[in-house]
């Protein structure tokens, strides 16, 4: 894998994941976007845009409400646009089957992030000490520093969980591909449809609208209907 | 009457509760049982704003709430009660409020208190509280949202810390 | 003593790193005191700011879209405290009673109902290949927030604890409801839009589409039993690749006979 590719796809992970939490929540940390930025950064946009249709909805549930931390689909996503894009070149593979195994293997990998992002919060809170300390001594700028070092625990928790998305990733797949390879190519199709659809039943399944199904039901048949007849 | 959640959150009503345990637990009635908003009408009406028209809200003292529930005007809902804190919870229970099960969601920090998990600390008080409605048969779990596991609130305090 | 508008956009400039220092203890507490430091620094000599500050610094958490609307407010109730009048309600107080009503509002209009229907929107563009998928969302998603976070400042510093009344009037809880449901009518027609375009793309005739239904209904009620995702999408990316292996084998032995 090229360094530089890596280097460019940690720094768009630094300036995505950090909008998760830590900074704008202007949701560039969405797989919708994130994904398509690196891929377009690499020279393949339209990977990103596969990759970013199928993990956008998935966690899309799991509100980062109060002190709950939702898998991080940020790095998930773009840790799989930058293996799926070196290793297709290396492979000499097509590109969407080697798109949909990097996912695979990345996306259980999510939960790392929830685990780094944990001990960031958990490490933050003796910046409060300290931020107490020095707001008694009235060094404020000293104070204030406090809140910039919690953005740094976050930065290192975000590249952190990048990086072993990005290694796990690379050491897995080139070895799960051979097995998978054949069984990929039947599949592929239907597995890049079924990915978005599980994020739309998790939604359903979770969303807070009574007659939810209903609804869906009725606009699904509805489309469905119009494309198919009209 | 079923009593869908009964939990102990010192935010009360947040985004925890209604957008994560509302839709899980299918609650149609939100009841926050809390001296303390139940006085103040300004805090009273901010609670109640924040929850959206077609459920029910019942806002009062942990005894108009204990008398709220023998009365039997709630009879029809899929109640989520909310306390502030252990000693509400407490209080209720043995004031005739029965609940069998406890979810135990954030009890902020504060002076004398020790962390058990991310989002929960206790002091020596809380601590008996919560022993006195173990023993009574309530079953006491941690858990912030559905998507976390539950566990047993005995596994996170120490063992020395239990008085036997 | 007026703050200056200079110090007001920087305080909003603040606001946006609102929880670069969150943690499980006071959770945006340092944060918000962050933010408001260049405000407070202006009203109080440098002697009362240490104890001033360290209110700040005790345990507040809202939604970081809202927390503008509140920050406007207390520096409005800190002006008026700097100016000698003693404030209805202590900031204290106000505080830590709109911090999580607002947060509750947030998370259900913002998270819960903005956000997938922003996704929806955009998954169309993004599954016709559209390059502008990302900014689609990005535009559709922000428009409203952003109007929140500058707009709720405005009017926190201008009306200062009667900024409540906008949020009681306005009903947002059931607002948030209504975009929710548009959320789940618009990916509605984005599963549909999906299954019919694979069904062109492997050249099955199209009413099978109709059956997909099925599947995501199950997985929506496994979803709601509590199954997590990450279970959810293993199991049924092993389903396919057995199924699609099976149907192969199928196929061929159809052929050789």
């Amino acid at each position: 894998m090229s360094a530089f590719d890596f280097f460019i796809g940690a720094m768009v992970a630094l300036f995505c994941g950090l909008d998760r939490t830590a900074i704008l929540q202007v949701m560039i940390s969405r797989p919708i976007v994130a994904a398509p930025l690196v891929a377009w950064l690499l020279g393949e946009p339209l990977v990103g845009l596969q990759v970013g249709m199928m993990v956008e909805l998935l966690w899309l549930a799991r509100l980062p409400v109060g002190a709950a931390i939702p898998p991080d689909d940020t790095q998930v996503s773009i840790a799989s646009c930058v293996i799926a894009i070196n290793l297709g070149r290396l492979l000499q593979v097509p590109s969407s089957e080697i798109v949909l195994l990097c996912l695979l293997v990345a996306i259980p990998l999510g939960k790392v992030g929830q685990y780094l992002d944990h001990i960031a919060r958990q490490i933050n809170v003796r910046l409060l000490l300290s931020a107490e300390e020095r707001l008694v001594n009235g060094q404020f700028l000293r104070a204030e520093v406090q809140h910039f070092k919690g953005m740094t625990n976050f930065a290192i928790a975000t590249l952190g969980t990048y990086t072993v998305v990005v290694i796990g990733t690379f050491m897995l797949v080139p070895i799960i591909w051979p097995l998978v390879e054949n069984a990929l190519y039947h599949s592929s199709n239907w597995l890049e449809l079924a990915l978005p659809l599980i994020g739309v039943a998790v939604i359903l399944g979770t969303i807070n609208v009574s007659r939810a199904l209903t609804l869906f039901c009725a606009s699904f048949g509805m489309a469905f209907l119009l494309m198919w007849l009209v | 009457m079923s009593l869908v959640l009964t939990r102990i959150d010192n935010r009360l009503i947040h985004g925890q509760v209604l957008e994560t345990w509302v839709p899980y637990v299918h609650a149609d009635c939100i009841v926050v049982a809390n001296d303390e908003i139940a006085s103040s009408p300004l805090k009273r009406m901010m609670m109640e704003a924040s929850v959206p028209s077609r459920m029910r809200v019942e806002i009062g003292t942990v005894d108009e709430i204990t008398a709220l529930f023998g009365s039997g005007s709630l009879e029809k809902c899929k109640i989520l009660l909310l306390f502030g804190n252990t000693a509400d919870a407490l209080r209720a229970y043995r004031n005739g409020l029965i609940y069998q099960r406890l979810n135990l969601g954030n009890l902020h920090a504060g002076a004398g208190k020790t962390r058990l998990s991310c989002t929960i600390f206790l002091d020596k008080e809380d601590i008996g509280f919560l022993q006195e409605l173990d023993v009574a048969g309530v079953a006491i779990t941690a858990r912030c949202i559905p998507a976390d596991s539950e566990r047993s609130w005995k596994k996170l305090v120490p063992r020395r810390k239990l008085k036997q | 003593m007026a703050l200056l508008r200079r110090t007001r956009v920087h305080i909003w400039f603040r606001l946006l790193l609102l929880q670069g220092s969150w943690n499980f203890e006071r959770l945006q507490g340092l944060g918000f005191f962050f933010a408001l430091l260049p405000g407070l620094k202006k009203l109080y000599p440098k002697e009362k700011l240490a104890e001033v500050g360290r209110h700040y610094l005790g345990y507040f958490n809202t939604h970081p879209y809202l927390a503008p609307l509140v920050a406007g407010a207390v520096l409005k109730l800190e002006e008026d405290r700097a100016k000698g009048q003693q404030p209805p309600v202590e900031i204290e107080e106000f505080k830590e009673m709109v911090a999580a009503p607002y947060a509750a509002i947030g998370d259900a209009l913002f998270w819960g109902g903005l956000r997938p229907l922003a996704a929806g929107i955009a998954l169309f563009f993004a599954a016709k290949g559209i390059l502008w998928a990302p900014l689609v969302f990005l535009f559709l998603y922000n428009l409203i927030p952003m109007l929140f976070r500058i707009s709720g400042f405005i009017r926190g510093y201008q009306q200062g604890i009667a900024s409540v009344e906008f949020f009681q009037k306005r009903r947002l809880p059931d607002w948030a409801i209504h975009t929710k449901e548009a959320a789940v009518v618009v990916l509605g027609g984005l599963s549909a839009f999906l299954v019919f375009q694979h069904l062109q793309r492997i050249d099955m005739v199209s009413w099978v589409g109709l059956l997909a239904i099925v599947p995501v209904i199950v997985l929506g009620l496994l979803a709601r039993k509590g199954v997590s995702t990450l279970l959810l999408v293993l199991l049924s990316a092993a389903t396919i690749i057995l199924l699609s292996l099976f149907w192969t084998d199928v196929t061929s032995l159809v052929a050789m006979i």
